[in-house]
This record gives C-alpha cells, structure tokens and sequence, in this order.
C-alpha cells in the first residue's frame, strides 16, 4: 500500500471514530426512548417516579362515616348539587345526621387543631374585636381544606323559636363577616351553615381547652353554647 | 518516507496524546449530552479522569450539569432537539489533529516542515474554542465542568506540543536538510480545512440523521381546562400583553425553577410570551401536598413576592423574585435551622413588605394560589410552563426547550 493510501485510511479510520461513536450515542437514546414510549422500564432512569397530581387534603381522621355524614350535611346546607339551598334548619341537621347531638358533637373532635369557638354575648349575634380576631386566623389557615364548618348554636334560656332564630343570625354573622374582609369567589362553595339553637348537638364542658373568644373564665355551658363553631374540615368528598 | 529527529518524535508523541486526551473528553461531554436524547433525567460524567460518572450533590446543580444545560452546550437549539452538542465539533477537530499528528510522523523534509507549520495552525482551532468556552462559562456560567477543563487543557497542551514540533522542524532545515518535493502552503490549507471540514461536518451530519423525531411530542402533555385568573391569584412576570400568553407555575426557592427561568430568558423566547406566575412553593408549612419541606422557606418568601406586588412602597414582586433566585441556597439553609429566618431575611431586605409577609390576607392569597393547582388538576411539580394553556412537557424544560417551545408558538400560530 503506497504512503497516500495510507493516509486516506488512516483519515477515514480517524474520522469514523466520533463518527461511529456520536452515531451509536444517539441512536441508543432513541432506542430506550422507543422503549420508554411503549412503556417499557429504562433502568438508568434518574427519577421515575409517579408525580402525584394537585388535590385537595384529605387527612386520616376522614373516615368512611364522616364522609358520609358530611355528604349529607352539605347536600342539605347546599354545598354540593344545585346550591339553590343555603344553610340548615335544625330539624334537617338532625335528619341528615341520624344520630345523637353527643354523636354529632365527637365528629369534631379530630378538629381541635383547626377548629374554634366565637363566643357571643347574651341574645347577640353581634361580633366583638376578639370574635373577629379568631375568626380571621381560623379561615386564613384554610391549607388544603375543602369545607369551612359554621354550627351557632345558643343558650337554652329563652323560646326554642327565639333561639332557633338567634343561632341564625349568629350564623349569619360569622358569614357576613367572611364575605366582607375575605372578598374570596369561593366562599358560597366553602362555607357551610348549621344554626342548631338550642335543640340538638349543645356543646359540653370538654371544648372549654379549644381555641375561643370568650374570656377563660367564661366557659360554662350557656356560655360555650351562645356560640358558633367553626372549622376547617380537611376531608374530599 | 524519512523518519523525523528524536526530539520531534517525543513532541509528536506528546501532541497526539493530547489531541487523544481531548477527543476523550470531548466524547465523554457528547455521550452525557446523546444521553439526555432519550428525555430522561441522567448522571453526569463530571472528573477529570475521563469516563468517571458523578451523581448531582444533594439535588443542586454541579458545574458539569449547569454547564450541560445551559444554552452555550449547543448550537441550533430551535430546529434541533438539544441541539447540536458543541462538544461534538470538538470531537471532530481533536481526530483531525491526532489524524495530522500520525500522518506526520512519516513525513520528511519540506513536507515534514509545512506539515508541522499547518499543524501549529490547526492546533489553535480547539484552543480558540476553549477561550471562548472557558471565558463564559466564568462570566456567564459561573462555573466551570470538569469535563470542559480537561479538553481547555488538552488543548492548551496540543498547541505548545504543535509550536515545538513546528519549532524543531524549523531547525532541523535551517541546519541544512536536503529539501525534499512538497505541496504548497496553499494546497495545504485547502486540503486541510477539507479534512478538517469533513471531521467535523460528518459526525455532525450522522448525529442529526440518528436523532428520532421529537416534534411528535410537542403540545401532547395536557393543558389546562381554562386559563382564567377568577382568584386574583396569578402575578405578571412582564408587560408583554400582546404576545404568547403562558403560565409558569413555580417555587421560588426551587434551583430546577431558576435555572428554567435563566434557560428562557436565555434562549430569547421569553420576549414570544407575555408570562405569568402562579406559585407553587414546595413547602409543607403552606402546601399540604407536600410531604415534608423540599424547600424550606418557600412558603414565606411567596408571600413575600405576592405581597410586593400589592404594597404600594413595596420593591414589585420581579424584585423579590430576583432576590429569591440568587439567595436559594442561603434561604433554603436558614429555614432548615429556623423556620422564622426567611421571614426575617425578607424583613431585612425588604422593609416595607415587613407588616404583610405573614398576614391573613396574604396567606389567603398563597393558599388560592395552591387551590388554583387543585382545581386544575396539575401536577405536584415544579417548574411548569403552559403556553396559552398548552403544557411544555416537562422533558422538554431544560435542554429541548428552545426546539419545544418553538414548536408550541409554531403550533398556536397556524391555529
């Protein structure tokens, strides 16, 4: 072989290695690549793993009979289905509960963390600077809550009818006060209404160590029951 | 073919096995990159011993990977997906000198002498392009690879090797070598820049006919049901109201978020898009989505962005954005300590977002800002981007950006 032969071979040999070697590179990623798109595992995959898509909390206290309680609830306040229906009449709490206001009360009790009660004064649906206050915390800290719980409640002095109309208004209220600082499009969704009076469900002594706006002192039963209860509810329905 | 004298031969020797060296390096750069062809996530080769794997410290970005994603790895991002990986030329140019190099060693005489004068030449081709490269990946980069250093200093080898075999030659006809039939300078350039033209253009040319065809993946990860902004939540990232609307969901706080922001900006192809942001800080003490914080702190310095877009003193919400990217690190370490020392930094910086950060109504806003995800199903990721609410694959965020992106404002143009 002459010395120009033999450089033409040596050019080409040394040309064929980035050659062959970029050619070989690109032409396995395209054949994991053909393999990845027919679902097959590529093994040098860095990070496979599933990517979990947003939604809304869900925690462990929501069991199979809260959902269904709280399915109810809102089918009834409204919430869920045509929303023509806003807030509950005692007698439908009742109903769409079926069980014990003792019962109804210990669905709550996993809240204590995200939950509170705005005290009112006597035959008042009126907000004090202290109600508000806790108000605003409590709804500012929605995270990943899909429903926000409001359960007034009153004292058992006066007529049933009174403070069933009573514990409306101080429903009404907590909204009231909700629609104008948080201006949030989503609060007809969110918010759910139960105004209880008197009858069904009266707190007990044992919600004295929650989150309240009433004085320390200011805990015995009418005191806790001129109230409304509010809470976040971290459960998917 | 007369032999060369014994000094020549050993710096011969030396530039051909330095010229060996860069084409090692060269092809340890090109397979990371062909890796990355496949879409998927890789580990790099990052040691100055050629073909040493290094896996990427603690998720942070090492200097091979910040120079591998950067615009400046490639050439001809927006008709080819990744592009053209420099390192590929590079390649070319480094077998053409070792190819020069032998060749060499059986020449003689005046052809040995215009030989090795060509050779000096060439050699300053690999060095030029590691000036160029070495100087932005300080000024712009930041960094330097490992990988990239080792073909600078191949280089730098190859041309003292090539200045002394040339210098040698020089001598060794000054001294009175018979000469002996040679081509001249002219054929020699010509027929060297042919050879160096087929070194590089072929491997390049068979790199791009092996690619497969990515523009079948363009616009096919998802979009979004709508792209209204009902909560108020989202933040314009620029005044472009006539371009491309887009969505950047975003963490502040997240390095794969800074260096998208940096690639598109980059790129140019933010000037098509007329952005906004909806944040997305992967941080439990805002985000129940999350489990634990991957970065700790990015819930307050949302708040803070959300509320310098709304305090009228406040710096505007590009300002605390800016901020945030360059002290990610910083942010991310204090919080690990103390969860209350983002909100200090931001206090310190920025005074007048002081009495917001923290505050009801911007927690309120952040959480519709994470609402805004749940209600449009997106992934629990970060970062991403919806080109008038068509998704860019996440694949396509870092080196096939510039061709996906493209190919989406292509899409939505002949709609």
């Amino acid at each position: 072989m002459n010395s120009v032969a033999l450089r033409v071979v040596l050019g080409v040999a040394c040309a064929a290695v980035p050659t062959f070697m970029a050619g070989g590179w690109v032409s396995g990623a395209g054949t994991r690549l053909a393999k990845i798109e027919a679902g097959d595992v590529v093994e040098d995959e860095a990070d496979g793993g599933e990517v979990a898509i947003a939604s809304a909390a869900d925690e462990g206290y929501c069991s199979g009979d809260l959902r269904k309680i709280l399915r109810r609830v809102l089918q009834s306040c409204g919430l869920l289905g045509s929303g023509e229906v806003r807030g509950c009449q005692p007698v439908q709490a009742k109903n769409v509960a079926t069980m014990t206001g003792q019962d109804f009360n210990a669905l709550f009790l996993p809240l204590s963390q995200r939950a509170g009660i705005i005290q009112f004064e006597r035959d008042s649906a009126e907000l004090d600077a202290s109600d508000s206050a806790l108000l605003d915390k409590l709804f500012a800290d929605q995270r990943g809550a899909s429903y926000f719980f409001v359960v007034a409640r009153s004292s058992p002095e006066g007529s049933v009818e009174h403070n069933r109309a009573l514990s409306q208004r101080r429903a009404d209220s907590v909204m009231t006060h909700l629609r104008s600082t948080f201006r949030d499009p989503d609060l007809d969704r969110e918010v759910g209404m139960l105004w209880l009076g008197e009858e069904y469900a009266q707190l007990e002594q044992d919600f004295c160590g929650w989150s309240r706006s009433g004085a320390a002192d200011k805990c015995k039963p009418k005191d806790i029951n001129r109230s409304a209860f509010v809470a976040w509810i971290d459960c998917r329905l | 073919m007369a032999a060369a004298t014994m000094p020549g031969r050993i710096h011969l020797a030396i530039f051909v096995l330095a010229c060996l060296a860069g084409l090692a390096f060269a092809g340890v750069s090109t397979f990371d990159f062909a890796q990355h062809l496949d879409r998927q996530v890789h580990d790099l080769h990052c040691s100055f011993i050629p073909g040493q794997r290094t896996a990427a410290v603690d998720g942070e970005a090492v200097g091979c990977q910040v120079t591998l994603m950067s615009p400046y790895s490639s050439v001809l991002r927006t008709s080819i997906w990744g592009g053209l990986p420099i390192s590929l030329p590079a390649m070319g140019v480094f077998a053409f000198l070792v190819f020069r190099g032998i060749d060499l060693f059986g020449r003689g005489g005046l052809s040995r002498r215009r030989g090795a004068g060509w050779l000096f030449v060439f050699s300053f081709v690999p060095l030029g392009a590691s000036i160029v490269m070495g100087t932005i990946a300080l000024l712009e980069l930041g960094t330097a690879c490992k990988v990239c250093i080792g073909i600078y200093g191949a280089s730098l080898v190859a041309v003292l090797a090539a200045g002394l075999i040339f210098a040698s030659c020089r001598r060794t006809a000054d001294d009175g070598a018979t000469p002996s039939p040679a081509p001249g300078n002219g054929t020699w350039a010509l027929v060297g820049l042919a050879q160096l033209t087929g070194f590089v253009g072929v491997p390049a040319l068979g790199y791009v006919m092996m690619m497969p065809d990515y523009s079948r993946y363009v616009g096919t990860c998802g979009k979004l049901a709508d792209t209204d902004d009902a909560g108020g939540v989202m933040l314009a990232l620029d005044d472009n109201v006539a371009a491309t609307p887009a969505i950047e969901v975003f963490d502040p706080l997240c390095p794969a978020c800074r260096a998208f922001d940096r690639r598109l900006v980059a790129s140019g192809l933010d000037a098509e898009l007329h952005r906004r942001a909806v944040l997305f800080p992967l941080d439990d003490s805002c985000n129940w989505m999350v489990e634990g914080a991957v970065h700790p702190g990015a819930c307050t310095v949302s708040e803070a962005i959300l509320c310098a877009e709304t305090v009228a003193s406040g710096p505007g919400a590009q300002a605390v954005i800016d901020w945030a990217f360059e002290s990610q690190e910083a942010l991310r370490a204090a919080a690990k300590d103390d969860p209350e020392a983002p909100a200090r930094m931001v206090r310190e910086r920025f005074g007048a977002l002081a009495a917001c950060v923290g505050s009801a109504e911007v927690t309120q806003r952040l959480n519709k800002s994470l609402r805004w995800a749940v209600a449009h199903s997106i992934p629990v990721l970060t970062p991403q981007l919806y080109v008038d609410g068509v998704k860019l694959c996440p694949e396509d965020t870092d080196l096939g950006l510039e061709y996906s992106l493209t190919g989406l404002l292509r899409k939505r143009g002949t709609q």
